[in-house]
């Protein structure tokens, strides 16, 4: 009576939807694309901040500016000046300036894409219009992007902004001035700095660098530790402050990589799409059966009702 | 057909196949207001296509998605979700008097969903670039957002599109010329043998973007508060669709069926009723589950802004939960109604509150939708209501009884006699009697 598949064709079907599972767990074990911990490539470059250094002279914002052709943002000045008090649509880079709320202390911070070394915004794009590219610059490709805007909600440091303003909008983020770099030039901000509070220089090297400023002077920085080193998997940028972190902005973030929580599941669900396809294999059988038992009963259905059957 | 009630008569399956509504006027006040609305709502994001996103809406840096993504499309493609839901349980699980509601589930999801992706559409700012998705050696595959982005369209225009194809050559076959349904009649074989494989992939896909739509906040990390930034994001999401799907159907039913007086089903009516308490059962056990694993419960019942929130979003799902286990609550209709409406709304709750009450960026700042946003928001939910009302009237899509549509066809045969013998056009526009 029942003409379903049978036993034999249901095995076959969950036998060679499971062999497509086993097949991406096995791959997927191999190369884990978004390791909980990243490992900074060696040839990995990085920014180092130091806020006890800083003297707030922002000659870093037009030398941003100008090697990324950027606009003045003069909306606070009354088009006089640069004047941005965020980073914005037109600001890649910017000193910002933290004041104790009753001890007479204050500190600087600069504020840049932190160019993390697994970035949410580059695991959330769905054409990879934000990616790493080489020495880990965080880049973008306007002829990937569609302006869904996801790498502004992943961004743990709200760092790329979008021009709401413009009809053919791009996604302004610092990328390291990247063009500079393929001359073997340093980032605008680091060659301009009069004082050396933010400098250039290989990732290993400056977190040596900073890790030694550190043991020189105790207690001198927050913590006695580099921000940058672990968070969000750890960064590009590296921050030494003497206020703590999170009043210059910076915010408490675990050591995972964002880019792990968010795909360490589905990355081996969907392996070679083998999880949608071994329970479209187990779904189809029982359809199938189902369907044909609707089928067999039809002829009977429409000759009773004297109508066609509805799908 | 028949079941039998507890006295021993014989009550009438009411629900027997899918009959247009016929001796109603098409062109009704409530369709016109509707209509209006959405036109808009299309005029403004017609306005929008050639305009930046500013002056159309009140996103900004901080809070880059607004209602157009967080409600047209995260959250209504869960009521959206009955396709799925109702069509899991007919053909799978193999809930057969649940075929006759299918055509209401079908018709309802695809509007959800193409009014969504009309949202979408004119929500990024970069539409231009979407022929990316033709070429796969661009796609990063560790995206939740390529997922939703490829399988929401193409469930859309594809699978849902295929699933509500047999409504419309049916009309064709019912009231074509004898040429039109010689040609239907070849083709109905080949239709019904894909069908299977088709509808198998009508689940599979939802089943995979509507859990995708959770993923994507994964990403938002600590922005979002820990009562609902979960790994269980996604299978919450999928679980809220299944809930919101079978609730939205119920309550559709209910209430087109209250609309165009139409007898209600208490069998059908009853199993729906059924399934939606054991989708909401199931929906609380991963929640509470998930809170207890991730010791949140102590934030669960804080009683602060967020704990309350978490606590009315729950209650509107526990309530219909227990409620509908009573067999005498769901064949009731106005309380299925109700314990159906607070479903929805507490599904509705968990899939929008994420993505804006409890998100939470780093740079201070806040957001409201901009009056032409929420009007466009607005205008895409009533062209779908706009378009649900002239589908039940040309197309077999509500369920009736078998008495009924041999009536409408009596009617329809005698128009069309008359329309030939006085040498007019073969058909009326419309299945609506003068």
């Amino acid at each position: 009576m029942n003409p379903g598949i049978n036993r034999r064709q249901l095995l076959q079907g969950i036998v060679g939807a499971g062999g497509a599972v086993a097949g991406g767990l096995v791959t997927s074990a191999v190369a884990e694309e978004h390791p909980a911990h990243p490992k900074a490539p060696p040839d990995a470059v990085a920014m180092l901040y130091d806020n006890t250094i800083c003297t707030g002279c922002k000659a870093c914002m037009p030398a941003c500016n100008e090697a990324n052709g950027l606009p003045s943002d003069t909306t606070l000045s009354g088009g006089l000046w640069d004047m941005p008090t965020d980073l914005n649509s037109k600001t890649k880079n910017i000193i910002k300036l933290y004041e104790e709320p009753q001890a007479p202390g204050f500190a600087f911070v600069k504020r840049q894409c932190m160019h993390c070394l697994d970035p949410a915004c580059a695991t959330g794009c769905p054409f990879g219009a934000l990616k790493k590219s080489d020495w880990g610059a965080v880049t973008w490709n306007s002829s990937l992007c569609i302006g869904c805007r996801y790498c502004e909600v992943a961004c743990p440091f709200d760092v790329p902004k979008f021009e709401w303003s413009k009809w053919n909008p791009k996604i302004v983020k610092c990328e390291f001035c990247y063009d500079r770099l393929k001359e073997d030039q340093q980032p605008a901000c680091t060659a301009v700095c009069p004082t050396g509070a933010v400098i250039f220089g290989k990732r290993t090297d400056l977190l040596a660098k900073a890790k030694d400023r550190i043991a020189a002077s105790p207690d001198k920085y927050f913590e006695n530790r580099v921000y940058g080193e672990y968070e969000a998997g750890g960064t590009q940028v590296l921050y030494l402050s003497k206020v703590p972190f999170d009043k210059i902005g910076l915010p408490k973030l675990k050591s995972t990589s964002l880019g792990h929580y968010a795909t360490k599941v589905t990355s081996v669900l969907y392996q070679w799409l083998s999880g949608p396809v071994l329970i479209a294999g187990v779904l189809g059988a029982v359809i199938k059966r189902n369907w044909n038992r609707h089928e067999t009963e039809r002829p009977k259905r429409e000759k009773e009702t004297g109508l066609r059957d509805q799908l | 057909m028949n079941v039998h009630n507890s006295t021993g008569s014989t009550l009438v399956n009411h629900w027997q196949r899918g009959v247009p509504v016929y001796r109603e006027p098409v062109l009704t006040r409530t369709l016109m207001f509707f209509a209006g609305l959405a036109a808009i709502g299309l005029i403004l994001a017609a306005a929008r296509f050639f305009s930046p996103l500013a002056p159309f809406s009140g996103m900004n840096d901080a809070y880059a998605w607004g209602i157009w993504k967080s409600f047209n499309v995260m959250t209504l493609t869960a009521l959206g979700s009955g396709p799925l839901a109702v069509g899991m349980a007919a053909w799978v699980f193999n809930r057969q008097q649940l075929h006759a509601v299918m055509r209401t589930a079908l018709v309802s999801g695809f509007l959800f969903y193409a009014t969504g992706l009309i949202a979408l559409g004119f929500d990024v700012g970069r539409a231009w670039n979407f022929y990316n998705v033709l070429m796969p050696w661009r796609w990063n595959v560790h995206s939740a957002m390529l997922e939703v982005a490829i399988c929401m369209p193409l469930y859309c225009a594809m699978f849902l599109g295929f699933e509500n194809l047999p409504m419309v050559l049916e009309r064709f076959y019912y009231t074509g010329s004898d040429a039109t349904k010689a040609f239907l009649l070849r083709w109905a074989p080949a239709l019904r043998r894909i069908y299977p494989f088709v509808i198998t992939g009508a689940y599979v896909l939802p089943l995979m973007h509507q859990s995708s739509l959770g993923g994507l906040l994964l990403l938002a990390g600590d922005k979002i508060h820990p009562l609902w930034q979960s790994p269980f994001l996604p299978l919450l999401y999928l679980l809220a669709a299944n809930l919101c799907g079978l609730g939205f159907v119920t309550f559709l039913l209910l209430m087109a069926c209250l609309r165009y007086s139409r007898p209600l089903d208490a069998g059908i009516l009853g199993e729906l009723g059924s399934l939606l308490s054991y989708a909401c059962f199931l929906f609380l056990a991963v929640r509470f589950g998930d809170l207890v694993w991730r010791k949140q419960l102590g934030t669960a019942f804080a009683l602060d802004k967020m704990s309350l929130l978490f606590l009315m979003e729950t209650a509107l799902i526990l309530v219909p939960a227990v409620a509908l286990r009573s067999r005498s609550m769901r064949e009731t209709p106005r309380t299925l109604l109700k314990m159906a409406t607070f479903a929805c709304l507490g599904g509705l709750f968990y899939r929008f509150i994420p993505t804006t009450i409890a998100f939470f960026p780093a740079s201070s700042s806040s957001y409201f939708p901009s009056t032409p946003e929420l009007l466009m928001t607005v205008g895409y939910m009533a062209l779908g209501i706009a378009a649900f009302s002239l589908a039940v009237k040309y197309f077999a899509v509500l369920p009736g009884e078998i008495k009924d549509w041999n009536h409408m066809f009596r009617l329809v045969r005698q128009r069309r006699a008359a329309a030939i013998s006085g040498g007019e056009k073969p058909w009326p526009a419309s299945l609506s009697t003068p």
